[in-house]
């Protein structure tokens, strides 16, 4: 009765919120409608039979089986990810989502990957460090951390002040492509994409220097805590009976997981930040 | 009673009076043709008689129902629904440029209107559009298209068209003026073989020949106004200054 | 992914377009028709309402539109949008753009017709919806028809911008399997099936204007 024991912690770790009162029991829930976008392996993509799959795919399935819901699998457009999110077509978005520079715009779940942004570059570049890109020209994702992060306002603005170009694109297929045809010379973007795409693509490689170090999670709309909660919890009983690190190890994101229950005063930290955000959205 | 009467007509356009305060009547059965320069008011008399144009003063009459009328306060009064259907059965019109229906078999153009406007059995109706057609010399014709056909040709369907919805009175408007002049003979042959249907016939032209020996009345008119009614004989030998200039000018051409 | 499972998804995809297409087709030809009636009517608010629905969905990007369609209910009302109503604002979306594009087509056709032909049908005694039905609309058909081919042929190249509401048509699973598989093959064989079926469109509207051509 292991499970039961897990939910009974978890259930007086969340007693805090409880007693503040605005959570109220949700409607019966029976469909959990997961936004991804299906042009980002490993996490979400179409697999050899044509069915949408991805580390994070199969994560999210994992949690509808504990809980009883059917998973609807809702890609979405990814400049249009907030949209369907309020509109409330999606109830999160779970799609390599970095929280990082987003923290107060979403209800998060627990971190679960550790992730990192990175420059891509072709061997014969003669681009060793995130210096020699001074004057060349960069692309990034359109609407990706990796972009926001070397724009203005972001942490790597003054980095990203020294390229050429800072060109966005639509797709890491078009990316790698014009990288190869040299019309870009560096590509910035998550580690795990790039990890996957270098794969099947020859020639190319990773700079070791990264341009930060950031955190996977997982999106609610704010005020959905309560969704967001019970998730987390679901996560945490998929780490301890062994199914996340399975699961990472088929994606081979094993270096890269980082899901962990919260200590017992980072969880009431945590809560208590629920707290005061559901008080916040309440007045 | 007069099959047709029109009564004090006007009509102007942008202020130019094309017709000035005319009136005419046809009996059951009379041939009656308008002659006159162009510009004369003509046409526009015949298509205020046919409700394509509506008049600003006077009164249009079939068998004496009302067909258009304007009271004093000038308001335009027309017959709506199954009144306006009726009095339209009482007439038919000939354009100048025939207006068959291009994409309709010679057949269809005659038949269509008789079957889905007076919902008359398709196979009399066949019949007696086959009979028309031989009337018009065009019986080995009916499956033919306009394009197909030449100008007399298309105006010998126009004209079994019109006859088709068996009207008491046919409107001609310069049935022959977009013809050329070796074709204009066929069409005149065919209106007059038609004089003996006892249909009424109102004929707009410039055939000169072709009024005076048809004719049971001429009418000229010049500058909106009648100038000139009566017997053709005596229309076309008046010492009337007006008609000599219009017939001398038709001459010359 | 094998070439054959990856053509199977292209034409489960295809279906899909196939769906947006026609289903386009059976709602904007009638729209169309009743907009250009909006358009040349005599009331004048109706006539200017029409101008402006007009100007609007042709002058801003369909892309947008479809943006508009899908969000605007939540945005707009509250309403909870999702499941189905992706794909029907998809079809209320492109159905309501090209509407505007017939209905200016249409009203072309229908004011490029002689007045001659309304008198002689008033004149033999059609009514207004007998001589419109019956002598002007089949002979506007035919006149259109070239002008109606290039905007059904520009409408099966448009499907593809219902990846903008990630709905899985073809183009859609074309970037999809071509992000998987990191890979153009998709686009590839993606732009052969929109060649072809094209090429079927173009020769059944050659068929269709062939057929209408024993008159002019």
């Amino acid at each position: 009765m292991k499970k039961g024991m897990i939910g009974m912690a978890l259930a007086a770790a969340l007693a805090a919120s409880m007693v503040a009162g605005t959570v109220c029991m949700a409607d019966e829930r029976t469909t959990f409608a997961v936004g991804f976008d299906a042009e980002y392996p490993p996490y979400g993509y179409m697999d050899e039979n044509g069915d949408y799959t991805g580390f994070d795919i199969e994560l999210a399935q994992a949690v509808c089986d504990l809980r009883g819901w059917e998973l609807v699998k809702t890609p979405i457009a990814w400049d249009s990810k907030d949209m369907e999110l309020e509109s409330g077509a999606i109830d999160c978005i779970w799609s390599g989502f970095t929280i990082n520079g987003r923290e107060d715009d979403y209800a998060w779940s627990l971190p679960y990957v550790d992730n990192s942004q990175v420059v891509v570059v072709t061997e014969d570049s003669g681009i060793t460090d995130l210096a020699g890109l001074e004057g060349k020209i960069v692309a990034a994702q359109a609407a990706s951390a990796a972009l926001e992060l070397l724009s203005e306002g972001g942490d790597q603005a003054d980095l990203g002040a020294t390229f050429g170009t800072l060109q966005e694109f639509a797709d890491y297929n078009t990316a790698f492509a014009e990288l190869k045809a040299g019309s870009v010379d560096a590509v910035a973007m998550d580690v795990g994409v790039a990890q996957y795409q270098i794969k099947t693509s020859e020639g190319c490689k990773i700079l070791d220097e990264t341009l930060n170090a950031e955190q996977y999670g997982i999106g609610f709309a704010l005020g959905n805590e309560e969704l967001r909660d019970q998730v987390n919890e679901s996560l945490l009983e998929l780490l301890d009976n062994g199914t996340f690190d399975e699961l990472a190890e088929k994606y081979e994101l094993s270096d890269m997981v980082c899901l962990a229950a919260p200590a017992e005063e980072a969880m009431e930290t945590e809560t208590e930040a629920a707290e005061a955000e559901t008080e916040a959205m309440t007045e | 009673m007069n099959l047709l009467e029109m009564n004090h007509i006007r009509k102007h356009f942008d202020g130019l009076e094309v017709i000035q305060d005319i009136s005419l009547s046809v009996g059951e059965g009379e041939i009656l043709s308008i002659i006159g320069p162009s510009g004369s008011g003509k046409s526009t008399m015949l298509r205020c008689a046919t409700m394509l144009e509506k008049i600003d003063a006077g009164e249009v009459l079939y068998m004496g129902e009302r067909a258009a009328c304007v009271t004093e306060d000038g308001r335009q009064i027309y017959p709506k629904g199954e009144e306006a259907k009726q009095i339209r059965s009482y007439f038919g019109l000939v354009f100048q440029n025939f207006n068959l229906f291009p994409h309709y078999s010679v057949m269809k153009n005659i038949t269509d209107a008789p079957i889905t406007i007076q919902k008359r059995k398709r196979d009399e109706v066949y019949e007696e559009a086959r009979s028309l057609l031989k009337k018009m010399g065009l019986e080995d014709k009916e499956n033919a298209y306009p394009c197909q056909l030449s100008g007399g040709q298309c105006q010998r369907v126009a004209i079994a068209r019109a006859l088709a919805l068996n009207p008491r009175i046919l409107f001609f408007d310069e049935p022959t003026s977009a013809l050329d002049p070796e074709l204009t003979g066929e069409v005149l042959k065919v209106i007059r073989s038609l004089a003996d249907l006892q249909i009424a016939m109102v004929i707009v032209t410039h055939e000169m020949a072709f009024a005076r020996s048809i004719s049971d009345r001429v009418i000229f008119m010049d500058k909106g106004v009648v100038a000139l009614e009566g017997k053709p004989d005596a229309v076309f030998d008046s010492d009337n200054g007006r008609i000599r200039e219009f017939l001398g000018k038709i001459a010359e051409r | 992914m094998s070439f054959s499972v990856m053509l199977e998804q292209l034409s489960s995809g295809m279906v899909k377009s196939l769906g947006i297409f026609v289903l386009t087709l059976v709602f904007s030809l009638p729209l169309g028709l009743l907009v250009a009636f909006g358009r040349m009517s005599k009331n004048r608010l109706l006539q200017n309402i029409i101008k402006v629905y007009i100007s609007v969905l042709r002058g801003t990007p369909l892309m947008l539109q479809l943006l508009v369609v899908y969000f605007g209910p939540y945005y707009l009302f509250g309403m909870r949008i999702g499941g189905t109503y992706r794909f029907l604002a998809i079809i209320i979306g492109f159905s309501l753009n090209y509407a505007a594009y017939f209905a200016e087509i249409y009203r072309s056709g229908i004011e490029s017709m002689p007045v001659g032909q309304y008198e002689a049908a008033t004149v033999l005694g059609y009514n207004k919806i007998q001589c419109f039905f019956r002598i002007i609309f089949p002979q506007v058909v035919k006149r259109i028809l070239p002008a109606v081919t290039n905007e059904v042929i520009t409408l099966v190249k448009d499907t593809s911008l219902s990846f903008s509401l990630a709905y899985a048509e073809m183009f859609t699973i074309a970037k999809q399997i071509a992000a998987a598989q990191t890979t153009f093959m998709p686009f590839v064989v993606a732009a052969i099936f929109y060649y072809v079926f094209n090429l079927v469109v173009a020769v059944t509207m050659e068929k269709i204007e062939k057929k209408l051509s024993y008159y002019q």
